[in-house]
């Protein structure tokens, strides 16, 4: 489609943020109408990269799970965590992608706690590995508009 | 809408000022929508029972049709009425009404402070930016006279539920895990982390119990052009507890609006937390103030997963719910790794 999405969807939010929705009574509508502006530009965030962060967390995620040992969490977890980092997705739709995801933080978490009870060597590797995926998802993750 | 609010309004105004007359209300304007409260703006005229002509411009807070939340509409009314002529500034309340017949839901009515502004994001801008000096020691200063007060002194501790200096920590995070035990959508690895530090770590008992407004924050005051604080709003959160809950809430990055370090956008923490200690004449010991600013990651991220399902299930489509979830889930994480030494 031309023109492209994200400038289209960055227009549309300056139109909406700075010129329509001040002339919108009564004022809360007005508020409203630049909330949907906000969203869109939120949305300009995510268009372009969407796909490409999930793909890359969830390989991330996948890693770590292949990496886990008997050491570091108990059978029925690692036959889960082995059986998450052998699944590919079915296309790269970003709501299969998003399944995946959902799926793979879900272990994720309880891996953590896993190897939080666990003393050893294995166990900390594997949780400084989470911990630095969990930074770098968020970096992943930031809005251009965010406050922090 | 506005038709049927204003017949019902009047009627409503009507039975609870006696001897009044020719009671009209018009100018009904939404103020604020959200998950928990429509809030209005209207105009009220009457003759009172001397004769007088009265006109009087009110606030109109009432709860969507499915609410759930009595308890909180009860705690949020009585803590404007505790605190209105005290230190802290808030508007007057009028009446509480808990029986839907009248406006379809409860509500309650307060005077309306007229001619601030609420805007957090405005305070960003001219000629906002040289008084961010004298708007932050007057908001935590006012948040250090919300902890100094005395509950008992205040009747709030025979509405609000008691809070014990060594189980106010439990009570909050075991109510925060379990709306985000409900309402998350998505797995939230980074909180559950928050969650298990927060539980393996306990903050030290707190110094006293105060009331705790719960959402006190850069967009819950309404100020001037020169600076000053006229009346903070939204204790519909308001319960007892640990004051460093409140100042903790403060700092909150997601409340950053300037993109900086300064919180609320106004004041370095450092600084913040020396005028609230001055104010409130506690101390922010530095171990529980962490621990209660990463519980307020908790919180704040059960607030943004709460809005989203909200928004999902078709319980409220109001699209705030939606930024409220876009918005701050990513920062409000960030937050948390950054408390959590991992930044």
């Amino acid at each position: 489609m031309k023109p492209d999405i994200v400038p289209v969807l960055k227009d549309l939010e300056a139109r909406l943020v700075g010129v329509i929705s001040p002339k919108i009574q009564p004022a809360y509508h007005g508020g409203t109408i630049a909330f949907v502006g906000f969203m869109l530009g939120i949305l300009a965030d995510e268009w372009d990269r969407s796909a490409d962060r999930l793909v890359e967390e969830n390989r991330a995620i996948r890693a770590i799970f292949a990496a886990a040992s008997p050491g570091t969490a108990d059978p029925v977890l690692l036959d889960r965590l082995r059986a998450l980092a052998q699944v590919v997705e079915p296309n790269v739709r970003v709501s299969a992608l998003k399944a995946a995801n959902d799926a793979l933080r879900a272990a994720l978490i309880d891996l953590h706690v896993a190897v939080e009870r666990t003393d050893s060597e294995e166990a900390r590797r594997i949780d400084t590995m989470i911990r630095r995926e969990l930074v770098a998802s968020t970096e992943r993750r930031a809005l251009s508009t965010a406050n922090f | 809408m506005s038709a049927e609010l204003a017949e019902g309004l009047a009627r409503y105004l009507r039975s609870r000022l006696p001897g009044s007359a020719e009671v009209t209300v018009d100018e009904i304007a939404q103020i604020s929508g959200g998950a928990s409260r429509e809030t209005f703006r209207f105009r009220a005229r009457y003759r009172d029972a001397a004769g007088g002509d009265v006109e009087r411009r009110l606030i109109l807070r009432r709860d969507p049709a499915d609410s759930l939340i009595e308890t909180e509409r009860r705690n949020e009314f009585e803590a404007y009425r505790a605190f209105f002529g005290t230190s802290v500034p808030v508007p007057e309340v009028l009446w509480l009404e808990e029986d839907p017949a009248h406006l379809g839901s409860p509500f309650f009515i307060a005077v309306e402070v007229c001619g601030f502004e609420a805007n957090p994001i405005l305070l960003q801008s001219e000629p906002f930016i040289p008084l961010h000096r004298k708007i932050g020691e007057r908001k935590w200063t006012i948040l250090g006279e919300i902890a100094r007060h005395d509950p008992k002194e205040l009747g709030l501790d025979a509405v609000m539920k008691p809070a014990a200096p060594d189980t106010a920590w439990k009570t909050q995070l075991d109510y925060w895990e379990g709306v985000i035990d409900a309402d998350e959508l998505t797995p939230q690895p980074i909180i559950r982390w928050a969650i298990r530090c927060l539980r393996q770590n306990p903050p030290p008992p707190a110094q006293k119990i105060s009331v705790v407004h719960g959402d006190f924050r850069s967009g819950n005051f309404l100020y001037d052009a020169e600076g000053t604080i006229h009346a903070v709003l939204d204790w519909e959160m308001a319960h007892l507890g640990d004051p460093l809950e409140d100042l903790g809430w403060s700092f909150n990055r997601v409340w950053c609006y300037g993109r900086d370090d300064r919180r609320g956008g106004l004041l370095p923490r450092e600084e913040a937390i020396a005028i609230w200690e001055r104010a409130s004449g506690l101390r922010a010991d530095p171990v529980a103030l962490r621990w209660w600013e990463l519980f307020n990651c908790v919180k704040g991220q059960g607030i943004w997963l709460s809005a989203a399902k909200a928004w999902n299930d078709g319980t409220n489509r109001d699209p705030i719910l939606v930024y409220a979830s876009w918005f701050p889930t990513n920062a409000q994480d960030r937050h948390a790794l950054e408390l959590m030494g991992e930044l």
